[in-house]
């Protein structure tokens, strides 16, 4: 069972990444990245990370996404199109920088295979540990605080770039 | 069991089609994938309780290589920025597996996610300043070209 949803789950992920990077129309690549998400975060939950999964579907595909749609609807008055053939360098480079990665995740993997667990198929809610260790100053209170303080800069600075331009015009 | 190193490797060569000129590259670390995991199943007694492909490290890393690919090829044929951004929201949730498979995998508990989650959290930040940005470029230059935006001055 947990197989089929890794596969069904990967699919779309990597579905939708491909319509994001090849599709000609803006708004389907929009909507393509929702699909991509969706999948992530499915992912997420094979891998027993269900709060993850569910914040990644409350923020990307609620938040970051309706965001984009919006920026795009509000910008784009045509679509670029996808020039793969005359970008003769890029292919090269992106199958060095895929191979590099690839080549760190398999050396992590051997470093991780010394502490290798047994897997559980069933793991235990995350939602309350992940809550405790926001909370406890020896683990990760610091940077939840700081990340508070950088959340509130960014409604400031965001309203403000954006209101600088609507005065201008 | 046996089957699994073919597989896997199956589904880095879907990889190499995906990168489409990568095609060497891929190859080479499906090459290096099925050696892995024929590697791993030798060593390891077969103890973990979760069977298959969603049982295994390398398939997770073989989604997250390939979306990473997918976020650069993005982002280097595409003049849109707003194609720019997708493609780095495209590469943030290749690493975030990676984060995730790795503390699962490894048996590291939950600092994997929380990395995780700050990432997605910084991730959301981002896309709403870049946006902001995105909309003061469009109405300074009348085009979100990257390649037309080449001044910082009004």
């Amino acid at each position: 069972m947990l197989d089929f949803m890794f596969f069904v789950f990967a699919g779309l992920a990597l579905l939708g990444g491909l319509l994001v990077a090849f599709h000609r129309s803006i708004v389907h690549s929009a909507f393509a990245l929702v699909v991509a998400l969706f999948g992530v975060a499915g992912l997420y939950w094979t891998l027993g990370a269900d709060f993850l999964g569910a914040t990644q579907i409350l923020l990307y595909v609620g938040g970051v996404t309706v965001l984009l749609l919006f920026a795009v609807m509000l910008t784009t008055r045509d679509s670029t199109r996808v020039s793969l053939g005359r970008n003769v360098l890029v292919a090269p480079i992106v199958g060095y920088l895929a191979y590099l990665v690839w080549q760190a995740g398999l050396g992590i993997a051997a470093i991780i295979a010394d502490t290798h667990t047994a897997v559980t198929a069933d793991p235990a809610p995350t939602t309350g540990a992940i809550g405790a260790l926001f909370l406890e100053r020896e683990h990760y209170l610091l940077p939840f605080e700081a990340i508070s303080v950088l959340l509130l800069l960014v409604l400031v600075g965001a309203v403000t770039l954006a209101r600088r331009g609507q005065e201008a015009a | 069991m046996p089957a699994l190193p073919g597989l896997v490797a199956a589904a880095g060569a879907k990889a190499a089609g995906a990168v489409a000129a990568g095609a060497q590259g891929a190859a080479a670390g499906a090459q290096a994938a099925a050696g892995a995991v024929a590697q791993a199943a030798a060593a390891t007694a077969p103890a973990a309780t979760v069977t298959g492909h969603a049982g295994h490290l390398q398939s997770y890393l073989v989604v997250s290589c390939v979306l990473f690919a997918l976020g650069i090829a993005t982002i280097l044929t595409r003049r849109n920025v707003l194609y720019v951004l997708m493609g780095v929201e495209l590469i943030l949730n290749a690493a975030n597996l990676n984060f995730v498979a790795f503390a699962r995998f490894g048996g590291y508990g939950m600092d994997g996610q929380m990395f995780a989650l700050f990432v997605v959290i910084l991730a959301a930040a981002e896309a709403a300043i870049a946006l902001a940005i995105v909309l003061r470029i469009f109405h300074d230059f009348g085009s979100i070209d990257v390649t037309r935006t080449d001044s910082l001055r009004d």
